[in-house]
């Protein structure tokens, strides 16, 4: 089974990952990034976004790997927006919009590498559950 | 102030502004003599029919309208002689009056319109004005048709000279806010006064209201925002936790397996646990959705606050005026304004914070974006530069669009000096785009190189910046080369504006809302507790709780009251109070509870609001759980009980009466009902009423009393018939209490309280 997405590849670190388009509402430049003391590493700080209040996620702790950098201002961000949720992932590169071929389980882009394609409801879901577990 | 003070544009603007501020006094008037009918007014109505009167007159004198300002001289002087003397008024004064104010209506239209021909206008409605006071009266026309109305026909003018005469003076007293209402029937009694020659009265009627209470609503609409919020991340909490019970109850399953051999107690408590989950999961995805309910009707409240004190672009524009003349009078320079969407509505709080900025872009303009006249002449431009404002609503923004026809930004300048001022790399300039550089415009660079008297370096857009952002807007600047430069501003309509105290913790700027914060003070080091005003206060390590370490010096503290407790807050340095805009955080950050919201700065920094009721709790550790936190008191629940009745009202009554003392309510419609559910699960408490299609009340407790696990369950009866022969059966059947209907709350607790 073959299935062609309109996707955003991006880098982070050596990882390369696709998200729908669909769900992209944005990529931007962080502003400023205000830490948040006592919330878990997956929250990397708030930014303005236009005037309301973007929630900058890591996404290497919500796949449960070593978390990446702390999110900075100038880094690239994906600003998503998933059931009614907005939030940004900081990303290392923004590399392209592509449509990918799925087969088997296995994503990859027309060179053939393979991508990680990340699903923005389970990591927004994923977000909210790792925010809650850590209530101080 | 003279005519001479305004161009032509500008006090035509001017006297549009007068003419509707002339129309409200008017209308003040008019609806004091409507409420009294014949009688004289009272001295408070005269007092405040003269107030208006006299503030009128200092408005047409303003704008340069003489004729005016005599003839609102003479009605005030006319009020005050009614004043020291009632007899005067007669029971036709007060139709007298009204048809005054309708007329001088008619007068200032025409006079706005036409400034040159209302002379005619102006010496009938003298008479008239002069008959109010004069028990002999001159006989003027019977429903004035002013424009026709002829002069030829001697009048007597009475000059009135009197001690108490009101001095003419030409400030303005504090204007009210004025509340728009709309009425669609005339005022009792009064039918055809309202149905009079004016056109323009139109039936608009308006409630003055003192501007602080709108604003004193407005900052409780903004707290109640704030108890939103907390509630909101409760439930959030709720929701995790209603995820994390059918987790468990998952692993329970999985743990018995499907074989079906496990202890048959074991199965039925797992089954519970799976009624529990889901019944837990639907209230608190009930609960989401009342608070939703509750967020819009708080943004109702908030919309509708703010409309009332809504402001049209005009004085903005007036303004704007205003500024170029004194521009001009400085440099020289003339320019040209021109304005559209002056009836573009929005928040007057956001057009006060609005002043400085355009005053700054009209100074930017002046200073580097129109050329000198020769330049002017040498690409073809008119010698007098134009500046349009634009004012217009898109969506929910509104949007402010100041452009030029000047020069230009040279945006290859401007990409120089950002490298020459070593702001940017050469490489960053390279890869910048246009809109790039013109971004950085107004972030401490300018095109110019040297510093000016009246645009500085691009510091002046810095503020601009600064304030937009405070407001939760953006500025874009485009420009064209050799043609000019625009500046948008995209704002918020309205804001909702809170106090709050800033003070800074870790390098970070914190805010609390002002309402709970007391005082400042200072805290020795290593101090647990503080005296502030005779009270010992705790000390709360607020850098230790904001995880950047304890220090050992003397620190400034925020001393925070909330619901009757107090305590301290340790912090690097205090900010001061500032007015904030408030910012939801949004359904992710939900479970911290420690932050309530969040601002943004002048610069666009997020700013974290501190929720004082969480700070009072981690102050106060050892205290009873008054306040509440669904994190460390889980609520009590009583149990789960089955409410039998045939009627809804009655299930919904009970249900919500219940449900508030801690229960878990099934409903059933009848007996029959009532049994089908005692079979899937357990109840701590069954309600029921005896008079049911099926199977009635007394057949249904029969029937649960041979059910082993329904033995000893109380059950309380409600019923309309509580005669002797019920309450013996009832008796019998071991019911704990029998309650007459109507249930109210107490008998309902007695009868649970019973034994």
């Amino acid at each position: 089974m073959a299935e062609l997405r309109n996707v955003i590849v991006f880098a982070i670190g050596a990882a390369r990952y696709a998200i729908e388009l669909r769900w992209v509402r944005e990529v931007v430049t962080l502003g400023f990034v205000t830490g948040v003391p006592t919330a878990p590493l997956v929250l990397g700080g708030l930014c303005n976004l236009h005037g309301a209040i973007l929630p900058v996620l890591d996404v290497a702790t919500l796949l449960g790997l070593p978390a990446g950098p702390p999110a900075r201002q100038g880094d690239g961000a994906l600003v998503l927006e998933a059931e009614a949720t907005v939030c940004a992932l900081r990303v290392d590169q923004v590399d392209h919009v592509a449509s990918l071929v799925e087969t088997e389980g296995a994503v990859v882009d027309s060179t053939g590498r393979p991508l990680t394609l990340l699903d923005p409801l389970a990591l927004t879901r994923r977000a909210l559950e790792l925010i809650a577990a850590d209530r101080s | 102030m003279s005519e001479h003070d305004f161009d032509d544009d500008e006090l035509a603007m001017l006297r549009q502004l007068f003419r509707s501020e002339a129309h409200d006094a008017l209308e003040v008037v008019t609806a004091r003599i409507l409420s009294t009918g014949s009688a004289v007014p009272s001295t408070e109505a005269l007092a405040e029919m003269m107030r208006v009167t006299h503030t009128l007159k200092g408005s047409a004198g303003t704008v340069g309208l003489t004729a005016m300002v005599d003839l609102a001289h003479r009605l005030e002087s006319a009020f005050a002689v009614v004043g020291r003397d009632p007899a005067v008024w007669t029971a036709a004064t007060a139709d007298q009056v009204v048809e005054v104010t309708d007329g001088l209506r008619g007068y200032v239209d025409q006079l706005v319109a036409q400034p040159a021909g209302a002379e005619h206008t102006a010496a009938l409605l003298r008479t008239q004005i002069a008959n109010l006071t004069n028990t002999e009266p001159v006989v003027v026309p019977e429903r004035p048709s002013f424009p026709r109305f002829s002069p030829s026909e001697s009048m007597i003018i009475p000059t009135i000279v009197t001690a108490g005469e009101p001095e003419p003076l030409n400030d303005l007293p504090s204007q009210g806010v004025v509340v728009e209402s709309r009425t669609h029937t005339p005022p009792l009694g009064y039918a055809a006064v309202s149905g009079s020659s004016d056109s323009a009265r139109g039936d608009t009627r308006q409630l003055r209201v003192e501007p602080e209470r709108i604003d004193d609503l407005m900052s409780s609409a903004g707290e109640l925002l704030f108890d939103r919020t907390r509630i909101e991340r409760r439930v959030q909490l709720l929701r995790t936790l209603a995820r994390d019970l059918a987790r468990t109850r998952q692993n329970l399953r999985d743990a018995i397996g499907p074989s079906g051999h496990a202890n048959r107690g074991l199965v039925e408590a797992e089954n519970e646990l799976a009624g529990q989950a889901a019944l837990l999961s639907q209230t608190t995805a009930a609960l989401l959705d009342e608070i939703e309910a509750l967020r819009r009707t708080i943004g109702e409240l908030q919309r509708g606050l703010t409309r009332i004190r809504m402001d049209t672009a005009r004085n903005l524009f007036l303004h704007a005026a205003r500024t170029l003349r004194a521009l001009r009078r400085a440099t020289g320079i003339v320019v040209e304004l021109r304005t559209l969407g002056e009836d573009t509505e929005f928040d007057k709080a956001v057009a006060e914070q609005l002043v400085d900025p355009i005053t700054q872009l009209l100074r930017n303009a002046v200073a580097h974006g129109i050329e000198g006249p020769e330049e002017r002449a040498k690409r073809g431009k008119p010698p007098t530069a134009t500046i349009t404002i634009r004012a217009r609503q898109d969506g929910n923004l509104l949007v402010i669009e100041l452009s030029d026809d000047g020069r230009g930004v040279d945006i290859a300048a401007l990409r120089d000096r950002l490298v020459a001022t070593s702001r940017w790399s050469a490489a960053r300039a390279q890869l910048a785009t246009d809109a790039d550089v013109l971004d950085a415009l107004g972030t401490g660079v300018s095109v110019r190189g040297d510093a000016d008297e009246l645009a500085g370096r691009g510091i002046g857009l810095d503020v601009v910046r600064q304030t937009v952002a405070r407001l939760g807007g953006e500025v874009k600047v485009s420009s064209v080369p050799a043609r000019g430069t625009t500046f948008s501003l995209r704002l918020p309509l309205s804001t909702s504006l809170a106090q709050a105290m800033l003070f800074k913790v870790g390098g970070q700027v914190y805010a609390i809302p002002a309402v709970h914060v007391v005082d400042t003070t200072l805290v020795e080091p290593g101090a647990m507790t503080t005296v502030v005003r005779h009270e010992q206060l705790p000390v709360l390590r607020l850098e230790a709780l904001l995880g950047h370490g304890l220090t050992h010096e003397r620190r400034p503290g925020v001393v925070v009251s909330f619901a009757g407790k107090g305590f301290v807050g340790t912090v690097d340095k205090i900010v001061g109070p500032r007015e904030i805009i408030i910012k939801p955080l949004g359904p992710l950050l939900a479970p911290l509870t420690l932050y309530a919201a969040a601002t943004i700065s002048g610069s666009g920094k997020v700013q974290l609001i501190l929720d004082p009721a969480q700070l009072v709790r981690r102050a106060h550790p050892d205290a009873p759980e008054a306040l509440g936190d669904t994190a460390s008191s889980p609520m009590v629940l009583a149990g789960r009980a089955l409410v039998v009745d045939d009627s809804r009202a009655i299930r919904e009554a009970m249900t919500s009466m219940l449900g508030r003392e801690g229960w878990i309510v099934d409903v059933a419609e009848d007996g029959a009902r009532a049994l089908q559910l005692t079979r899937q699960l357990r109840y701590d408490l069954v309600v029921t009423d005896l008079e049911m299609p099926e199977l009635n009340g007394f057949d249904l407790i029969a029937r649960l009393r041979e059910d082993a696990r329904f033995t000893t369950t109380p059950i309380v009866i409600i019923t309309s018939r509580a005669s002797p022969e019920h309450r013996r059966r009832a008796k019998d059947l071991g019911v704990r209490a029998l309650v007459a209907k109507p249930i109210t709350r107490r008998k309902l607790l007695e009868a649970l309280a019973s034994r």
